[in-house]
């Protein structure tokens, strides 16, 4: 088990069976050394043509659907879904399908490196052994109060690592963030949990045996969780297993991708969901008869009517097709979210479903189940908790600050500081695969390889009716001089020896793996069953993770409808006439601008590709006098951006939208320079969960005087009628 | 003076004026003819060689360097996108084509019909066809994506039993258009035996010119025999010349009309597009003998009022034919109710590049109609040129509706896109100086004026006074 | 020595009838996200080059699949029409067929596909302007894909140098390997052995491929629904890919 394996050795391990090609391979624990041989010196029983697969988990998100990556030749080809795979069922998105330009990126970080002064890029190359010594010293020499971890959103091996290295040196617990989690609203959606159903748990919405869905902001087929297993769950729900087939009703001020599979779309005043809710819930509870729940009781459904921009007699159908439906569903998430009253909303969305009984029904609302090795709910840092951290940095407190697996200059709103607070850090050390903006202002980049070349594991958080662990091993061989970055500070803990060898007294990654992981070897309803942990790390790595081959979910309890629920009015920052409605890109998603074929995937609703844009009604672009490809700039109260004009249709005249995902500063030649950041223009007002108020801003839209075309796969002509020369 | 002699006088003067009128009965003495023919090559000023150089570097940087730059570039560096697959290329190359068809027009077809008018600017004319039909070859090879490889549509018996596929109307274009230039090419070389005999025999020996034009000559002396012969084979050649002309041109509108293209797929094309080609062609005839006229040393004797107004009438005629070949194709399709192709006509007039179809409109129709019915004014060069210059910008904005602003509408909304020309602009423009340097070059070595054609005409005109009035008579001669 | 050469019909029967599937497909447009995972996988699985911001923005793009979206209404009765991937149609009866010079775009009977052969292609792009769905894309340049991203070619497919046309071949390259698979153990390709990357990658499984000569397939059976309708059907090219309409 400890002989260095060639790769030609692990891949007949690995590739046993593999003849045809639906066949899922994994290995041993004993093959982990891989090492990368030329084409000249094949392994003997790679037959050219012959593909082998390994299963493995999508990193380009933190939902952990199951991949099965087609290999050729030590080269990785395909990706696709893993079809046992509890989250996804062999089915990918668009960035899990591109992540292979990730593994291939021109841009990585190809050694391990030291900066020579932040922000400079001016970075001289040194050797792993050095660059352990450094994380060494680090976590040796510092005061363990001054040392902190900031990672990325996924619940994986390596958070539990260092979880473990933190406890064991006493330094503060990693933080996990991503810009998902914010525009999710993921902190809400839990508190809202907490507070109606007395129990911290991740909803789970039974999408696919519903028949009619209220969405309140949730983008659930674009970003939103688990978009793959919300995209099977609409799928199914359209088909109508049982009802007929579904019906879906979105309310958003800006038809989405999500609103645009919508039969109705309400374009709703921002900040006004909770209210609507509440209405309908009352409408709702008079239809079905007996007496008014409390949570609806005092509701003016006139009022309502009025500030939300839906007609009361809107509301009233509304209300009536909610009660009547067999199996509805209504589903808190989003910009919805993002309000002062984002708290509020979502306790008054979660209730509606209390209201027509779908609380642990079919097609209803339930409580996810825990991971694997998951005691209790946790979830990523809100916004409130990093503004803490932020201020923490800026206080000089953290002497050093290891990042891995976000990018928080980019991710953070600016107006938090986080840039201007590494300044007050003595060392930033950043284990970035790529250079990103974070990257650029550290110390010290550690590149981690990228996942596809990666070990680990990660908790299905959300989209799995299972419990489940997904799985992930190394698909390639390291393309670059990159190392682990579990095995760096395993190592790294080694050497500081005293009370951090003894916490992690592992050889490498894989064997702190196996040391999680054993304690589901004694579980018996799991897919698969092993004696002991090596056959069953063969097999986790082969099926591509574990999980319960029965659901776990449990029924929310607790009287959700018996207190009141007050949606207060939205309070929005600054002071311009519009509301701003910041999304993020359905294709690139937080971290996916670097790719350049995502770059090059249109976007669902406007097809625009390779930058990003402002969506403005074409009535309101007419008032403000611009036009398409217009540049505008965008002024909220904590900062500006300018971006090009997309006169959208779908959209109030009120509100002007934008994505998130483009305007990178550094990240490589394909995102570096390209579109502009949402994030500048975000305050720091925080809902009651502590989630960031995102769409709790008013913002002006000037002119500038300049013009770039952007690049759309649609016919302005054909889908617009410009320049036809005729009357539509 | 007495009545006899006021009568003789202004017979005279009638006489005179004929002769002044027309070439035909104002013969020279061979000789002499001869001679002018021969100045007239040989006579060049330092300004002809200015244009030359600058068109040499035209075509050098523009056609050549340009395509070269093409190749290695790929098509990406000139504007055709999607759904303008083909672009100003196409435009070009239906263009050139066009130009060609005049030249054969009037050398076969006139003289068949024995138009006596024709005489002086046949070979003009002829030699039009031939070097527009390189330059319709150089358009269409450079729309190519693998120009490298375009021997592969020439049915060339080949180990891997690959033929060209028949049922593609591009395969009948490259096979009419060779076809066409190499009848065309033969057609311009017959009649020129005799003038390059002439040629020949006033050439200094020793020079390089005595050398071509022996070659050429082909050891023509002039026998009766070999007259006979070479008026046997001209007659051949004229009268299978005249379908090969007008099936290179429909086989050239089958591109589109075969096509399912809103706009293209009408039944019409075939004629429309002839009549389009005499058109373009007609004008840029009187375009070039207004500046031969002018230009070229004695060209004034040879080339005379009547010619253009011949010429002219010829014009507004196709003008005419033009127009009801137009609107024929656009009531059908109009009437035809077909909502792409509505959209498409309504574009066409509407969208962007309206303007350009109504100036297609007026240069094609208009401007000829208001001016070519005037005999005085049509016989005037300058005009004539300038109204075959707005014939040809029309015509070729009548080509660029056909294409790349046809190709702008279809039947997927989705895709519809504007074309904005890139590189193939200069390549269009290396073209029209490569014409014209061809153009240029042969005006130095081959005699632009069939003499013999024009002495053989004069030969079988003369006056003759019946009585009192003079009258002209043609003979037969052949 | 004299070879006989044979004009082939345009319509070549290049295999033994009867041998293979006639492939079809199936596309749900009421559950269609227009998510563009179906076009990512077909750029990953295909060699499909990426071509930049100006060249994507002037129509160049080269995805061989795209989702096609448009807008009834005024805001705020606004409706966007379902998404519809648009794909080559595989078409029974394809104009871009016979126009073609080189015999570059070839109809395989048997199999009832399109064949584009880029060798033989010499980029008239006569197939293109003729194809009533503008589902082909050309090779304007030799798109540049920076190393080491070459790594990542499939190599089941030839990747295009410029000048040349390409289009949606319904994954032929996964076709021919299942059917030697089926081949190989006697016996027929079953539903669903296989799929066509994009129909592999569709989360909402709104993409069915398979065979439609045999009525019991998953893709027969949709197709045969009332909600099917063929695109452009008035044109007579006999498409292969059925849309089902939305709602």
């Amino acid at each position: 088990m400890t002989d260095n394996f060639s790769r030609r050795d692990f891949l007949k391990l690995a590739s046993v069976g593999a003849a045809t090609t639906a066949i899922l391979t994994g290995c041993g624990p004993a093959s982990r050394y891989v090492t990368r041989e030329p084409y000249t010196k094949m392994p003997e029983y790679t037959y050219n043509g012959q593909s082998t697969y390994y299963a493995t988990t999508c990193r380009e998100c933190a939902a952990g659907c199951g991949l099965v990556v087609r290999t050729m030749q030590g080269r990785a080809i395909k990706v696709e879904g893993n079809k046992n795979h509890p989250v996804n069922l062999g089915k990918t998105c668009v960035r899990g399908q591109a992540t292979l330009h990730g593994l291939y990126n021109p841009d990585r970080v190809q050694d391990p490196a030291k900066q020579a002064k932040r922000g400079s890029r001016d970075f001289s190359s040194m050797d792993w052994d050095a660059a352990t010594a450094v994380v060494a010293d680090a976590l040796k020499n510092t005061d363990p109060a001054g040392v902190a971890f900031l990672m990325g959103m996924a619940p994986d091996h390596l958070f539990d690592l260092v979880s473990d290295l933190a406890k064991a040196i006493g330094a503060p617990a990693p933080i996990r963030f991503g810009a998902l989690g914010m525009f999710e609203a993921r902190a809400t959606l839990g508190k809202a949990v907490e507070s109606l159903f007395g129990q911290a748990a991740m909803p789970f919405f039974d999408m696919g045996k519903s028949d009619l869905v209220f969405s309140f902001g949730a983008n659930f087929l674009e970003t939103w969780l688990s978009p793959v297993a919300f995209t099977r769950g609409f799928a199914n729900m359209r088909r109508g297993g049982g009802h007929g087939r579904g019906t879906l009703v979105h309310f958003e001020p800006r038809m989405s991708q999500t609103a645009s599979k919508a039969d109705l779309w309400i374009p709703i005043t921002p900040g006004t969901e909770g209210l609507v809710a509440l209405a309908i819930g009352r409408i709702a509870a008079e239809a079905r008869g007996g007496s008014l729940p409390t949570a609806f009781a005092d509701v003016d459904v006139e009022a309502i009517a009025k500030a939300s921009g839906v007609s009361a007699e809107k509301l009233d159908e509304l209300g009536k097709l909610f009660a009547s439906a067999n199996a509805a569903l209504a589903i808190p998430g989003g910009a919805a979210l993002a309000h002062s009253n984002g708290l509020e909303t979502a306790e008054a969305v979660l209730a509606l479903n209390a209201l027509v009984g779908g609380l642990g029904r079919a097609g209803g609302v339930f409580l996810a189940p825990l991971a694997p090795m998951q005691t209790e709910f946790s979830r990523p840092a809100n916004m409130a908790e990093m503004a803490d951290f932020v201020e923490k940095l800026k206080s000089g407190k953290v002497k050093t600050l290891f990042i891995h697996g976000v990018n928080p200059v980019f991710e953070l709103p600016k107006s938090l500081g986080f840039e201007d607070a590494l300044k007050s850090v003595q060392t930033v050390i950043s284990f970035a695969t790529f250079p990103d903006e974070t990257a650029m202002q550290a110390d010290y980049v550690f590149p981690d390889h990228h996942g596809l070349e990666s070990w680990g594991y990660q908790r299905v958080a959300a989209g799995s009716s299972q419990s489940a662990l997904s799985g992930a091993q190394p698909v390639v061989s390291p393309y670059y001089n990159t190392r682990a970055t579990a095995d760096v500070l395993l190592a790294a803990a080694a050497s500081a020896g005293g009370v951090l060898a003894q916490a992690l007294p592992f050889k490498d990654e894989v064997e702190f793996i196996q040391s999680k992981i054993v304690a589901l070897v004694s579980e018996s309803d799991g897919y698969f069953n092993a004696p002991e942990i090596n056959t069953f790390t063969a097999y986790f790595q082969q099926y591509g993770g574990w999980w319960k081959t029965v659901d776990e979910l449990s029924t929310p309890s607790g009287d959700a409808l018996g207190k009141t629920i007050k949606v207060g009015e939205a309070k929005f920052a600054g002071e311009g006439e519009f509301y701003f409605h910041p999304f993020v890109s359905p294709v690139l998603g937080e971290a996916g601008a670097n790719k350049p074929w995502l770059q090059e995937i249109p976007d669902p609703t406007t097809t625009a590709m390779w930058s990003s844009w402002v969506e403005i009604h074409p009535k309101t672009a007419e008032e403000l006098g611009v036009d398409n490809d217009d540049v505008v700039r965008i002024v909220s109260e904590a900062g500006t951006v300018e971006a090009v004009v997309y006169k959208y249709p779908a959209i109030r005249l009120d509100t002007i939208a934008m994505p998130f995902g483009q305007g990178h500063t550094a990240y490589g030649r394909y995102a570096e320079g390209r579109g502009s950041n949402p994030a500048d223009l975000f305050g720091e007002q925080v809902n009651g969960a502590g989630d960031l108020a995102f769409a709790g801003m008013r913002i002006k839209v000037e002119k500038t005087g300049k013009k770039y075309p952007l690049s759309r796969l649609e016919s302005r002509m054909g889908v617009y009628g410009e320049a036809l020369g005729e009357e539509h | 003076m007495t009545s006899t002699e006021k009568h003789h006088d202004h017979a005279q003067d009638h006489v005179a004026h004929l002769r002044e009128q027309h070439l035909m009965l104002d013969p020279l003495p061979r000789g002499q003819m001869n001679d002018m023919v021969m100045e007239s090559m040989h006579t060049t000023s330092w300004k002809f060689w200015v244009v030359f150089g600058i068109l040499s570097v035209i075509v050098a940087v523009f056609l050549f360097g340009a395509w070269g730059y093409m190749i290695a570039n790929g098509l990406g560096v000139a504007g055709v996108n999607r759904p303008s697959y083909w672009g100003i290329f196409l435009v070009n190359t239906v263009f050139w084509i066009g130009i060609s068809h005049a030249g054969t027009f009037i050398s076969a077809i006139l003289r068949v019909f024995k138009a006596e008018f024709r005489r002086p600017f046949t070979r003009a004319a002829e030699l039009m066809t031939t070097f527009g039909l390189v330059q319709a070859g150089f358009s269409i090879f450079m729309h190519m994506g693998r120009v490298w490889l375009s021997y592969w549509l020439m049915p060339i018996p080949n180990q891997r039993g690959l033929w060209p596929n028949f049922h593609s109307p591009l395969s009948w274009d490259l096979l009419a258009i060779t076809t066409y230039l190499l009848s065309s090419t033969m057609y311009l070389f017959l009649p020129l035996i005799p003038d390059l005999a002439m040629a020949r025999d006033r050439t200094p020996d020793g020079t390089w010119q005595k050398t071509f034009y022996r070659v050429l000559a082909l050891g023509f002396r002039g026998t009766e025999g070999e007259w006979t012969h070479l008026r046997n084979a001209m007659n051949i050649f004229a009268f299978a010349i005249i379908p090969v002309m007008f099936s290179v041109h429909t086989i050239v509108s089958w591109d589109f009309a075969a096509a399912t293209r809103p706009g293209w797929n009408s039944t019409i094309f075939g004629p429309y597009f002839v009549v389009g080609a005499l058109h373009s062609g007609m004008g840029a005839v009187a375009m070039v003998l207004a500046v031969v006229q002018s230009r070229m040393k004695h060209m004034k004797y040879f080339i005379r009022g009547e010619h253009f107004e011949a010429l002219g009438m010829l014009m507004l005629l196709v003008s005419m034919a033009w127009a009801y070949f137009f609107f024929n194709d656009y009531m059908v399709q109009w009437y035809g109710g077909d909502k792409w192709t509505q959209q498409l006509l309504h574009f066409h007039e509407g969208g962007p590049l309206g303007w350009m179809w109504f100036a297609m409109l007026v240069f094609n129709v208009v401007i000829p109609w208001a001016t070519l019915w005037n005999k005085k004014w049509r016989s005037n060069p300058w005009l004539l040129f300038g109204v075959g210059l707005l014939i040809n910008v029309g015509m070729w904005f009548e080509r660029y509706i056909i294409i790349p602003i046809s190709l702008t509408i279809n039947r997927m909304p989705f895709t519809w896109r504007m074309y904005t020309p890139g590189v193939e602009v200069f390549l269009g423009i290396g073209t029209v100086a490569f014409f014209i340097l061809l153009y240029m070059g042969a005006s130095r070595l081959i005699p632009l004026i069939p003499v013999w054609e024009v002495q053989e005409g004069q030969m079988a005109h003369s006056l003759k006074t019946y009585g009192r009035e003079t009258v002209v008579t043609v003979s037969e001669l052949e | 020595m004299t070879t006989e050469l044979k004009i082939p019909e345009f319509s070549a029967n290049f295999a033994e009838s009867g041998q293979q599937g006639k492939w079809g497909m199936a596309i749900d447009m009421d559950i269609c996200t227009g998510c563009q995972a179906c076009v990512a996988a077909c750029a990953m699985e295909n060699n499909v080059p990426f071509v930049g911001e100006a060249d994507s923005g002037y129509g160049r793009s080269m995805h061989w699949i795209r989702t096609e979206r448009f807008w009834e209404g005024e805001f705020p009765e606004i409706k966007m029409t379902p998404y519809q991937p648009m794909l080559c149609q595989q078409c029974g009866h394809a104009p871009c067929e016979p126009v073609c010079p080189a015999f570059a775009t070839v109809h395989s009977q048997s199999e009832a596909l399109n064949l584009q052969v880029y060798n033989r292609c010499v980029g008239t792009r006569y197939c293109a302007n003729n194809c009533p769905y503008q589902v082909r894309s050309f090779n304007w340049r030799d798109f540049e894909r920076p190393e080491p991203l070459p790594n990542q070619f499939n190599p089941d497919v030839t990747v295009r140098r410029r000048g040349v046309m390409e289009k949606c071949t319904f994954c032929i390259q996964r076709i021919h390997r299942a059917e030697d698979q089926a081949k190989s153990e006697g016996r027929e390709i079953a539903d669903g052995e296989f799929t066509t990357a994009c129909a592999q990658a569709c989360p909402a499984d709104a993409i069915v491929f398979g065979r439609i000569d045999d009525p019991e397939s998953a893709v027969s059976k949709l197709a045969r629904g009332s909600r099917g309708f063929h695109m452009l059907e008035e044109l007579g090219t006999l498409p292969s890919v059925t849309y089902l309409k939305a709602g």
